[in-house]
């Protein structure tokens, strides 16, 4: 502190001065504190309860027209984890009442002359499986299922007929595909969840609570105070981003070390300071973002919409909940100007894939990029409006 | 309950909607704007997955597996590699979702009859989609296998392609998806996010109107005035159960008309049940504003128990039965998941009031418990 000039000691003293005002804001607004602190723990253990993880139990029901040996063994091939197996119907409109109820998933139809077919070995015998795709993916997940019980059934069925033949002897060609799963090896949902969910909250968080503070002191006019102090507007804004980023790196520790670690197990692969420095710079982006959102607004109902009307595409379409992959291209090109895109990309591959700066480093460029932008387009109107 | 009185809250509410433009405009537009971003967004089709492939078989028979999955809509074909050791941060970086490894001797395994191992390295990192993928891959190596097993067996044992095949398979299961036969995503998601954004503004909406009365202090007004508590809570409810009805309508349209979900059942009884869920789900935010004091905390709250509900709690996503004991028994005391039912049944499955009355009648309940609530937390003196 020696060497910097008596003004710079002034200005960083005012800007901690006022920092400090901005965390004992926060504190003392008792909704608000609790929300922070609920984000970074309890309602991480929520969503880790929530976590889907292997489809399983699929309710199944069996229309059986054949009632022959072969029908019943591929019957009981519906079996937990992934079916259960809850009765019988006789017909099979029975059965599509049922799945129009919601009261079963999935229809298993065996017509008459199912083993006949299969023993004469003349033509496949063909089973039915009605499923319910009103949820799509759980409907897919579940005929492929499905189709690798019939597969497997009918793959004895071939081998002890070969058997008998006497042709055992000479096995067929085979590819078997081995699938390493890697980064998360036993696709365990919670460490997907969990940090989806930090991400998720942090960023409605880190946006959502600087603009309220802004536009708070513009409601009760307390910003003509801060105007007539001896503070450029420069400082009162940064001090609201740098109060932000020492919450959310507080909050980000008790998350990772205080819940996700201990409870769940998530790894820490990458470097941890690495995490931190970026989890800082992520803040500073977003909260650069909240605040320029409120030199739009002039209340707090206001600013609440629009803040709104930014989170829920920035959390929904920036990868976490869909993949990018999927979706159109002019959407997944819009959704470069998300921070949380960038960040997903840093966040999952230092925590899960082990990645360092070298290869991180286009989408750090980008999140330092927008949020100098957004950071700058704020002090910009908040200029315009009261300097 | 005096109907004038009810009615004087209600235009007086109206009239200070329509006057705050932002909020008018913001209260129309936000579903509508959500209704195109999410249905975008949310759909769960799992297309264009990057991989790569190392071959170092360079057979016919290797190209032909790994044009299994080069014509598959499922996968993007980025190009091949030229060892694994090059697709390792490719991988880290989160350019390819996939990679699989042909090592050498494949087609020569193949040819005497042996197994030939495939290495495929998958990203798990979004475990839900990273599951779906794994399924597809092994879905196409199965295929793969069955086309080389039948022609070893042709070739081996002199038939015809076909009786091959039902040799080596000999039970078809024919797969029809019901309600969604295109298995298409966005049929699914669309009625759901009129579930979703429903509860998303209405509460919002709801507690913002009452709690803009605390922060300005116009309550007291209301608690010096001669107005029930019946009356105020009646009052207020009216027109947000307006604004709500609209939203509800053109959602309904967007999910029909934009993005062509199919709707087969009865328009009333989706009316009907869209009424009751957005009473119950406008009691919920009542309630939210009734408990606290600043319109930022109305705000916050109403929007986490949306997201929590909608995504952990109403079968969007993780379907209902998969849950466990608690989370089961939650989301079978709040409303989204009869909601749900309810608009999965008129717009994909086309079923009637005589499968759907109970979840009209968990509307009911919810909502007169609520309603309850909020009387009851509604107090004209402050507590001292």
């Amino acid at each position: 502190m020696r060497r910097l000039a008596p003004g710079a000691r002034v200005w960083l003293r005012q800007l901690l001065v006022m920092t400090v005002k901005e965390l004992r804001q926060l504190v003392r607004d008792r909704a608000l504190f609790i929300y922070t602190v609920y984000i970074f723990t309890a309602n991480i253990v929520i969503a880790a309860g929530g976590a889907a993880g292997e489809l399983h139990d699929v309710r199944t029901i069996v229309r059986d027209g054949d009632h022959s040996a072969a029908s019943r063994q591929l019957e009981y091939l519906f079996q937990p984890p992934y079916f259960r197996l809850l009765g019988e119907v006789a017909r099979p409109g029975e059965g599509l009442r049922m799945l129009d109820r919601g009261q079963a998933k999935v229809l298993l139809d065996i017509p008459d002359g199912f083993e006949q077919t299969l023993q004469e070995g003349q033509r496949a015998a063909s089973v039915q499986l009605l499923v319910d795709t009103s949820q799509a993916n759980t409907g897919y997940l579940a005929s492929s299922y499905g189709v690798r019980i019939a597969a497997g059934m009918g793959q004895a069925w071939t081998e002890r007929r070969l058997a008998r033949a006497g042709a055992a002897n000479e096995p067929l060609p085979r590819i078997a595909d081995e699938i390493r799963v890697w980064s998360n090896p036993d696709l365990n949902e919670t460490w997907f969840v969990t940090i989806s969910e930090l991400l998720t909250m942090m960023t409605v968080a880190c946006i959502l609570l600087p603009a309220a503070a802004m536009v708070r002191e513009k409601e009760r006019g307390t910003i003509e105070q801060l105007l007539v102090s001896p503070l450029s507007p420069f400082q009162v804004m940064l001090a609201k981003v740098v109060a932000m980023v020492l919450v959310m790196l507080a909050g980000t520790a008790v998350a990772l070390f205080g819940i996700m670690q201990p409870l769940y197990h998530v790894p820490i692969k990458g470097s941890v300071a690495l995490f931190f420095a970026l989890t800082a710079l992520y803040a500073f982006t977003n909260a650069g973002l909240g605040l320029a959102a409120a030199t739009f607004a002039r209340n707090s109902a206001q600013v609440g919409m629009l803040v709104l009307l930014m989170v829920m595409p920035i959390v929904t379409l920036s990868g976490t909940w869909t993949p990018l992959e999927s979706m159109p291209a002019w959407l997944r090109d819009a959704m470069y100007v998300s921070p949380l895109r960038h960040f997903i990309d840093i966040a999952y591959s230092i925590l899960l894939r082990g990645a360092g700066v070298r290869l991180l480093w286009d989408s750090i460029l980008a999140t330092a990029a927008l949020g100098a932008a957004l950071f700058a387009l704020g002090l910009v109107r908040f200029r315009r409006q009261f300097a | 309950m005096n109907p004038r009185r009810i009615w004087a809250v209600a235009s007086k509410e109206w009239r200070e909607i329509v006057r705050d433009r932002i909020y008018l405009v913001l209260a129309f537009l936000m579903p509508v704007m959500q209704m195109v971003v999410l249905g975008y967004g949310m759909s769960q089709d799992v297309e264009n997955v990057a991989f790569a492939v190392v071959d170092e078989d360079h057979t016919p028979a290797s190209r032909d597996y790994i044009q299994h999955f080069v014509v598959s809509r499922h996968f993007a074909f980025r190009g091949m590699l030229p060892g694994a050791r090059a697709g390792e941060p490719l991988l880290a970086d989160g350019r390819l979702r996939v990679m699989i490894v042909v090592p050498p001797h494949f087609e020569q395994r193949l040819r005497a009859g042996k197994t030939a191992r495939v290495q495929t390295v998958l990203d798990g990192t979004f475990t839900t989609s990273a599951r779906t993928v794994r399924s597809y891959l092994e879905a196409i190596n199965e295929a793969a296998n069955a086309a080389t097993q039948a022609g070893y067996l042709a070739r081996r044992d002199g038939l015809s392609l076909a009786r091959a095949a039902v040799l080596l398979q000999p039970i078809r299961l024919e797969v029809r998806y019901l309600y969604n036969q295109e298995a298409r995503s966005i049929w699914a998601v669309a009625p759901s996010l009129v579930m979703f954004i429903l509860l998303l503004t209405v509460p919002l909406l709801m507690a913002l109107s009452v709690v803009r009365e605390k922060e300005s202090g116009a309550i007291y007004n209301i608690y010096a005035s001669t107005i029930s508590r019946a009356e105020f809570l009646a009052g207020k409810l009216l027109p947000n159960l307006l604004i709500a009805a609209i939203n509800a309508a053109v959602l309904w349209l967007m999910a029909t008309r934009y993005f062509g979900a199919p709707f087969k059942g009865s328009l009333a009884l989706f009316a009907l049940a869209s009424l009751l869920y957005i009473l119950c789900i406008a009691a919920l935010g009542l309630l939210v504003s009734l408990l606290v004091r600043t319109q930022q905390a109305a705000m916050i709250i109403t929007l986490v128990m949306a997201v929590i509900l909608a995504f952990h709690y109403s079968g969007m996503i993780t379907p209902i039965s998969s849950l466990d004991g608690a989370s089961w028994l939650f989301a079978h005391l709040v409303p989204p998941m009869y909601y749900q039912d309810a608009v999965s049944g008129t717009f994909l499955k086309g079923v009637g009031l005589s499968v759907l009355w109970p979840d009209l009648a968990a509307f009911a309940l919810m909502a007169a418990v609520t309603l309850a609530l909020c009387y009851l937390a509604f107090r004209k003196r402050t507590r001292t």
